[in-house]
């Protein structure tokens, strides 16, 4: 009693803490991880977590609790990270004094999500890390497992009384969010059983990465770019998200997704909705998502007759690139010899609010593209009237490209006179390049994903009523092409995609930007 | 050793040099070279200190915080000597086509033409950007017409570890305090380290509750007085606690196995065992601490101790820093006090 009586009178706020001088600190808190043997976990989330640790961000009382089939010993568990981590951290070097101390925090437990009693061991297992670690009754639950157990997954947590603690319970899940609506909602019932939906943390990479967050700061921390981002001024949208690898190994799983669930329903949705959503009043993460979510509300929903007119499926076949023999995506292993499975994606997009009504925003993504890049290229209307006539290139419209990799930065296109005599213009490029280009290492975006989870800033994180809305603008699309045969391959590796795609943009007057 | 220079010569030197690196990378099939620049770093040494470590440290900087860097090496002399030279600093970043240069411009001066030196480099300062200087030497401090240089900068970085006595170190770098300006100290900035681990430790409910309990702050230091980081950590830490409502009291204690002037170990003692602590071993090039809070201790390591890593951190902060002015402040106090 006496102890909750000085809790309720202490300060809330942490005196020491500087913003000026230090990154945001994470509580302390137990991390359970599901399916604590798999590639994730090895190649992201603990280099992650290590990351975190070696940058001071960790509190003292933290540890991480992993939960896999496999029969393991926490020592074991241990040297299998410190392998794992060594090896996939990116540009950050492997300090083995901060690895023994970080070691120290890391717990192992076998158990099958099939079975009961592997929530009642975790129980009785979160109890005894919280007391030794002092972890202050705060658990993640991150589940890097197959997203057919997560709803398995919630319900043995709450079996056993894992949701109610000391602290905050907070659970952590990777896409695919459903397949389709339907699946997405039956998938956030089955959580909600459990976890109120602000404790539910959907991940999405793309989020997390520096240069979608800097969209935000671009857009709404500089004044002049503002009054231009509007009908008036823009002409359209173009998104690109190119591999240019294929599979590489992920047959089995891309066979069931394909480029339209893969990238466009969520990724480059979310992207989208950072590009044209209004200002939020606050930088508050559900004001933030309150905006991302009105704005992917406003996707105007196609009609089935509307389908094929404004999105393109694609499947790339086999090519000679740079004197080497490249299979097509049905030789690839793990696929099926007559997969009908889309590799590529394209798709016409409009915004039905006072800000884009009638603009259109052209996305497209696809494997085995010529270049690895993602980039948002926002094309601006032409100077209403040529003074310079033809020869002054008026007709070259100015275009502002948001790169998000792999060269992060800003270009703006405009036009200039040519040196000599007469008065002929060129377009040229204004370049800026963010400061992790200049040299400066960025976090990764799940250093950066699971620090918001545990700090519990949820801003870059996707609601259900996101998922939903995001599923609701895809599904028209996929429900059509399903039932369609298309002529597949209809793209060589190595090429910029189907030609039905460029003319998709050529019935709105517009052509792909090469980036 | 000529004794005049004239600006719009260095800045005519510096677009011929724009105009040549364009060329070069054009022959080369390169894409043009990009210009970076956020700032005016001007840093003052004397002219005995090895260039190549300043030059060093100026090339880390660049790719975080790209400038038109001038150099001002300072000879004692009485004679008015001025001279100067112009170069850029150029690199690719990786996987880039394009070179990112910089601009840097290497003075020559003596003692007695430091009151010319302000008319020579606020010209060459780029326009709307934030002028910082950076200051090596302590001698250079206590020149007469320093003030005057140090009005065209936004903000004067010192070390106070430079400095031989950190009590007038701190006394001096008060004074430029109240006169308004806008101060950074490196040996503050080796502090950030050891601030983060004790906010750290009290982003906890539980150990955040037990706060206003702290009744002493223990503070080691090799040697045989404490350095001016010292002072400022007890400031900073008195400064936190009194918000809290702790009235704590310092304690210094001399720690025999760290080197003179180092920072060695901080202790936050409280009743009913209330003990926290972190101490810190190694070089300036690798440092461990040892984090206790208690009976939980946590290992963990700091940053290397260089200019390029301090610099770093303290040109990102080109305004007012509230909390370091309040250390100050208080270091500067709690030296005098000891003294």
């Amino acid at each position: 009693m006496i102890g909750h009586a000085i809790l309720k009178e202490m300060p809330l706020e942490n005196p020491f803490q500087d913003p000026l001088r230090f990154e945001r600190r994470i509580p302390e808190c137990a991390v359970v991880i599901f399916g604590a043997n798999g590639d994730l976990t090895k190649r992201k989330l603990l280099p992650a977590l290590y990351r975190l640790a070696y940058e001071r961000r960790l509190a003292p009382g933290f540890a991480v609790l992993g939960i896999s089939r496999t029969a393991m010993t926490d020592d074991q568990f241990r040297e299998n990270m410190a392998d794992s981590v060594a090896k996939f951290l990116e540009d950050s070097p492997f300090d083995k004094d901060v690895w023994s101390g970080f070691a120290q925090s890391l717990y192992y437990m076998a158990g099958d999500i099939a079975d009961p009693a592997t929530f009642s061991n975790l129980a009785a297992r979160v109890k005894q890390i919280e007391e030794c670690r002092h972890t202050a009754g705060n658990v993640l639950f991150y589940l890097s497992t197959q997203p057919s157990q997560y709803a398995a997954a919630a319900k043995g947590i709450g079996a056993a009384g894992l949701v109610k603690g000391n602290g905050w319970r907070r659970i952590v899940i990777e896409k695919p969010f459903g397949h389709d609506l339907a699946s997405a909602r039956e998938l956030s019932e089955q959580l909600h059983e459990v976890f109120h939906e602000s404790d539910v943390y959907r991940i999405d990479h793309y989020l997390g990465k520096e240069t979608v967050q800097n969209i935000l700061a671009f857009r709404f921390g500089n004044g002049i770019f503002e009054p231009l981002w509007n009908r008036r001024y823009v002409n359209n949208v173009q998104i690109t998200a190119a591999e240019s690898i294929g599979v590489e190994g992920r047959g089995g799983y891309y066979q069931e997704a394909g480029a339209l669930r893969d990238m466009i329903q969520n990724h480059l949705l979310q992207v989208t909705a950072t590009i044209a959503m209004e200002p939020s009043a606050t930088f508050q993460p559900d004001a933030v998502r309150d905006e991302r979510s009105k704005l992917l509300r406003s996707i105007r929903v196609m009609k089935p007759d509307e389908v094929l007119e404004n999105s393109v499926p694609g499947q790339y076949g086999p090519a000679r690139i740079g004197g080497a023999d490249v299979p097509g995506f049905r030789q690839e292993p793990g696929v099926a010899p007559q997969s009908r499975t889309e590799t590529y994606a394209a798709a016409t997009f409009f915004v039905d609010n006072w800000r884009w009504a009638g603009v259109p925003f052209y996305i497209r993504t696809g494997k085995r593209l010529p270049k690895r890049v993602t980039e948002i290229a926002i094309q601006f209307n032409s100077a209403p009237h040529a003074v310079f006539g033809e020869n002054g290139a008026d007709a070259t419209p100015n275009l502002l490209i948001l790169r998000i990799q792999p060269e992060e930065g800003i270009s703006l296109r405009f036009l200039s006179k040519r040196p000599g005599a007469g008065m002929k213009l060129r377009p040229v490029s204004m370049d800026f390049n963010y400061g992790s280009s200049f040299g400066e290492r960025s976090p990764t975006a799940y250093e950066t994903l699971l620090l918001d989870a545990m700090i519990g800033d949820a801003t870059l994180y996707t609601r259900q009523d996101m998922v939903e809305a995001s599923w609701a603008a895809v599904e028209p699309i996929l429900n059509v092409w399903q039932n369609q045969k298309f002529d597949f391959p209809n793209y060589a590796a190595g090429t910029w995609g189907p030609r039905a795609a460029d003319e998709m943009l050529a019935r709105h007057g517009h052509t792909w930007r090469q980036p | 050793m000529s004794t005049t220079i004239q600006p719009e010569k260095i800045l005519r030197e510096l677009s011929e040099l724009w105009v040549s690196l364009g060329k070069d990378a054009d022959h080369g099939q390169e894409s043009g070279v990009l210009r970076a620049c956020s700032m005016t770093l001007v840093t003052l040494v004397e002219e005995a200190e090895d260039p190549t470590d300043v030059w060093s440290t100026m090339a880390a900087l660049m790719p975080e915080h790209p400038s038109r860097a001038i150099v001002i090496r300072f000879r004692p002399s009485a004679a008015r000597e001025l001279a100067s030279r112009v170069f850029s600093q150029c690199w690719m970043p990786f996987g880039h086509r394009r070179q990112i240069c910089c601009e840097q411009i290497e003075i020559m001066a003596s003692d007695a033409s430091l009151p010319d030196l302000a008319a020579v480099v606020l010209p060459l300062a780029v326009a709307d950007l934030p002028v910082m200087l950076w200051c090596r030497g302590a001698r250079l401090v206590s020149l007469p017409d320093f003030p005057q240089l140090g009005k065209i900068a936004h903000k004067l970085i010192f070390d106070s570890v430079a400095f031989p006595e950190a009590v007038a170190a701190l006394a001096k770098i008060g004074d430029c305090s109240r006169s308004g300006q806008i101060l950074g100290d490196l040996a503050w900035t080796r502090l950030t380290r050891w601030r983060g681990l004790v906010a750290q430790i009290f982003e906890s409910r539980k150990y955040l509750a037990r706060l206003p309990e702290v009744a002493e702050i223990r503070v080691g230091f090799g040697g045989t007085a404490p350095p001016a980081g010292a002072y400022y950590l007890a400031a900073w830490l008195l400064d936190c606690l009194e918000k809290v409502g702790a009235r704590a009291r310092v304690s210094w204690v001399t720690a025999p196995d760290a080197a003179a002037g180092q920072l060695a170990r901080v202790e936050l003692l409280g009743g009913q065992a209330l003990r926290v602590s972190i101490g810190v071993t190694g070089d300036r090039e690798h440092q461990t601490a040892m984090v206790q809070v208690d009976s939980l201790s946590n290992r963990t390591v700091f940053p290397p101790d260089n200019d390029y890593i301090l610099l770093r951190e303290e040109l990102s902060i080109p305004n007012r820093d509230p909390v370091y002015d309040r250390s100050l402040a208080g270091a500067a106090r709690l030296a005098q006090a000891r003294n």
